[in-house]
């Protein structure tokens, strides 16, 4: 018999509904086993219940028909709930949201010391458990200082100090930058090589592979459940879900389709090269480089010009945010703006609509200053559109329609061109009109997401910035948003900047990259370019498309592919003519 | 302008100050208050000053930063001493107009700026020297015996300690929503009092929603974490009282019962040569 950390039982569950109201099912009939000492993954899109799921393994939650037993307890069963909450901790994605205390270790101590355990062994679990996330340095830190990876790995000690058999991880690498995840994954693969059962839930493919067994969750129930590999060779399946498949599979599922005799099974990078490699006996060198997307040329629109920014000069906090940076901008490009947390990112987008003024140095719209006049400053906000990390948290307005009108109105335009403003703006990121007098509070996330987006669209700025505008959303989620943008690129011919953590999603949109590193500007190329450079981009805390590393780990094996691969159709276009294949097969 | 905010700063160190027990702190503090408004001569202000400077020599705490602390209230102190000055009555020194500046009034405005500067230093090294963590636990184990009454003291501690730890995340919060709203072209220094008002709407209603959104989110996160309440909770650092900290106390009482006495000598001594 299978031993089980978690069980459910035609798990059911809805949340009250206001009065008159139906309720909805959030969960329906789930029955689903976590086997003890795994590490299980859960998909879903965003609203697929898989949150809501978590919140029942540790009483959370209580279901409303059906039963949940974590280590065999009734998590209906009020005298078990600490019990059950100590050996199953959880950690979720805000890292700001968890965090109890001012001090770094009190809060660490936070859920010994609910559960009354002696001041000593509370020590020794506090040290212990910040050794295990790295951060025993920290421990007299005040965390509102540390990056979001670090106060993430402080939630996940605050939890490990309760010394739990099973920690579900709710989303938790979903606020981080590519270091951050990749910590909270190095933690994830300690925690199971001393037998603790880990779920994940996750949007991330990359981070599913290496589980022992998937869950994916669709409309509130469980409709597929296997390993990895079972799951991803239905990548049909995945999309139809919102879902994807690892780089990986797409590579190897596309070559299999083009009549290639591969081995299906691999889903790690080095598996799919060695399936890949196996496959080839004969190869014909190819050294086609990958055709960089159209790079448009003319006058800049926006020049940033030695940009320095100092934060609190003359203070003790003094910090050089950003240093000496130039670069020009021009219409139609599409910039990937990456760097790791802290490389002054942030800071250097909120120059370039002046929101901060340039310590030294300036930024010249179509050749003007625009810290130059109020009026100069009033065109620069119109001109040069700015959508800050999560923008949802910024919708304020009682409708939609109101809520995209905001900006327009600031611009003081006429009644008639605000409307049709409103109406483009909800059309370019796929908002029916029907939602217009809906309250931006009743949408779904990746609704509000695009509201907010279209909030600025409606400004009409012929530079468009975004800081991570794909950030928390599912796979089908951030392809909408992702075509959205180009779309409006396309039609009016503005500049987009896009901050991303995500170098697959750079490789696939841009035209043009900037490495930021430290407030330096370290790269500026076309992605070829920069994504050659993958032993500097590791260490400054970046990394590169997994097509990349596909085609590096190819080349090691001695197959005669030239130049930087990093999308997955080109790879694969390669891989076939390496194999003396149809040039055009697709 | 919102990163001024000192109020509840803490400094980490590791001097004798910080390791005093924070219901020492307390305490201490609360006698210095007592002794503050007790005192009323030039010996025993000095006694106070002396108190807190040998304070902030020991506990490492810049000067520049203490200064700072006051800047919030010079206005009122400034006020104080002018009234002060020209309003007590008594030997007058200079007039200019209605004003009048009289040797009494000088004395009485010296020591009332002395006084709530002070006041404010002391309680200001009170926050930079004590965790806020410290701190609630210090008052949550003073107030303790009120728990017999009924009174939700552990509830009131937590939801201090909580709240002081939002603080940095809320005006972070703040300001990332101004900017956001800027960059839709809202503007938050044009237009009279109204306009002002009505331009505030687009942060403060984010502000809120996102408040109750992470205060749900905390909730959550501290039930998953075994929170129940204060009962059978222990302590990282449970509160002990060591030698240090009686001596502590016992040096604040003495001050306190040497600024009683003095104030009568001291009093009537410069009092003498005064008139």
């Amino acid at each position: 018999m299978t031993d089980y950390a978690i069980k459910t039982e035609d798990l059911t569950f809805w949340y009250t509904p206001e009065e008159g109201q139906e309720p909805k099912k959030v969960l329906e009939e789930v029955n689903i086993g976590i086997e003890k000492g795994r590490f299980t993954c859960i998909l879903g899109h965003n609203g697929s219940g898989k949150s809501t799921l978590a919140r029942h393994f540790n009483a959370l939650n209580l279901p409303r028909g059906g039963a949940v037993y974590a280590f065999g307890m009734d998590t209906k069963d009020e005298a078990l709930t600490l019990e059950i909450r100590r050996r199953l901790g959880m950690v979720f994605q805000n890292p700001d949201n968890q965090i109890v205390s001012n001090v770094v270790e009190e809060d660490v101590a936070f859920a010994p010391e609910n559960l009354g355990i002696p001041q000593k062994e509370i020590r020794e679990r506090v040290d212990e458990a910040l050794r295990t996330v790295g951060m025993y340095e920290f421990r007299t830190h005040a965390p509102h200082l540390l990056s979001g990876g670090q106060k993430q790995r402080i939630a996940i000690a605050g939890v490990l100090a309760m010394r739990p058999e099973c920690v579900v991880f709710d989303e938790a690498t979903a606020m981080l930058d590519p270091r951050g995840r990749a910590d909270v994954m190095d933690i994830i693969r300690r925690l199971r090589a001393d037998g603790v059962t880990v779920v994940l839930i996750t949007h991330h493919m990359d981070e599913a592979v290496s589980a022992d067994r998937i869950i994916v969750m669709d409309k509130g129930r469980c409709v597929l459940a296997g390993t990895p590999r079972d799951i991803f060779s239905y990548p049909e399946e995945l999309r139809s879900l919102g879902l994807t498949v690892p780089d990986t599979v797409k590579l190897i599922n596309g070559l299999d389709k083009s009549g290639f005799n591969i081995r299906k099974d691999a889903i790690t990078i080095p598996e799919c090269a060695e399936a890949v490699a196996a496959a080839i006996t004969d190869p014909v060198p190819v050294s086609h480089k990958e055709p960089e997307k159209e790079t448009p040329s003319g006058e800049p629109v926006l020049s940033v010009q030695k940009l320095t920014y100092t934060y609190s000069k003359n203070t003790p906090f003094e910090l050089t945010a950003v240093k000496d940076i130039s670069f020009d901008v021009r219409r139609g490009e599409v910039i990937a703006l990456l760097g790791h947390t802290g490389s002054g990112k942030s800071t250097l987008i909120q120059h370039l609509n002046g929101l901060i003024k340039p310590s030294s140095g300036k930024i010249l719209l179509s050749g003007e200053n625009i810290n130059s006049s109020k009026d100069s400053l009033r065109r620069a906000r119109s001109r040069v559109g700015l959508v800050f990390q999560y923008p949802e948290y910024q919708l304020f307005e009682e409708t939609v329609y109101k809520d995209i009108a905001f900006g327009p109105k600031n611009q003081k335009l006429s009644d008639e061109e605000i409307d049709s403003r409103v109406r483009d703006a909800a059309r370019f990121v796929g908002i029916g009109e029907e939602l217009f007098e809906a309250s931006p509070f009743e949408l779904s996330g990746g609704q509000k997401r695009r509201i907010a987006i279209a909030g600025v669209i409606a400004m009409m700025p012929e530079v468009l910035i975004l800081d991570e505008p794909m950030a928390g959303l599912d796979p089908a989620g951030r392809d909408e948003i992702m075509r959205n943008l180009l779309a409006y690129r396309d039609e009016t011919g503005a500049a987009l900047i896009i901050v991303t953590h995500s170098m697959e999603d750079a490789a696939m949109f841009a035209t043009r990259m900037i490495v930021l590193s430290h407030g330096e500007k370290v790269m500026d190329g076309l992605p070829s370019e920069v994504f050659a450079r993958e032993k500097e981009l590791e260490r400054i805390g970046l990394t590169v498309p997994a097509a990349t590393k596909i085609a590096r780990e190819l080349i090691n094996r001695g197959l005669p592919l030239g130049g930087t691969y990093y999308t997955v159709d080109y790879l694969m276009r390669s891989v076939l003519r390496l194999k003396g294949g149809d040039e055009n097969a697709s | 302008m919102l990163r001024d905010i000192t109020l509840g700063q803490y400094f980490p160190g590791d001097t004798l100050i910080h390791r005093l027990d924070p219901r020492t702190k307390i305490l201490v503090v609360i006698l210095y208050i007592i002794a503050l408004f007790v005192s009323t001569s030039y010996i025993t202000y000095g006694i106070m000053a002396a108190i807190l400077i040998a304070e902030v020599a020991i506990a490492r705490i810049k000067p520049s930063t203490l200064l700072k602390s006051v800047r919030p209230i010079l206005f009122i102190i400034i006020l104080t001493v002018v009234l002060n000055a020209f309003y007590t009555p008594g030997e007058p020194i200079f007039s200019v107009w209605i004003f009048t500046l009289t040797r009494e009034g000088l004395r009485t405005a010296l020591f009332m700026a002395a006084r709530l500067i002070l006041l404010v230093m002391s309680s200001f090294m009170l926050t930079y020297t004590t965790s806020p963590i410290m701190l609630t636990d210090g008052l949550e184990s003073l107030l303790s015996p009120l728990k017999k009454l009924g009174a939700p003291v552990h509830e009131l501690a937590m939801m201090m300690s909580i709240a002081l730890r939002f603080i940095p995340t809320l005006i972070e919060e703040t300001q990332k929503i101004m900017s956001a709203q800027k960059a839709r072209g809202a503007e938050f220094d044009t237009g009279g009092i109204i306009d002002k008002a009505k331009a505030l709407l687009p942060i403060l209603v984010p502000l809120f929603i996102s408040s109750f959104r992470r205060a749900d989110e905390l909730a959550v996160a501290m039930e998953a974490r075994c929170y129940h309440g204060g009962e059978g909770r222990t302590k990282l650092h449970e509160l002990r009282f060591k030698g240090i900290d009686y001596a502590a106390l016992a040096i604040m009482a003495l001050a306190l019962a040497a600024v009683i006495v003095l104030r009568n000598v001291g009093a009537v001594g410069i009092g003498g040569i005064d008139s």
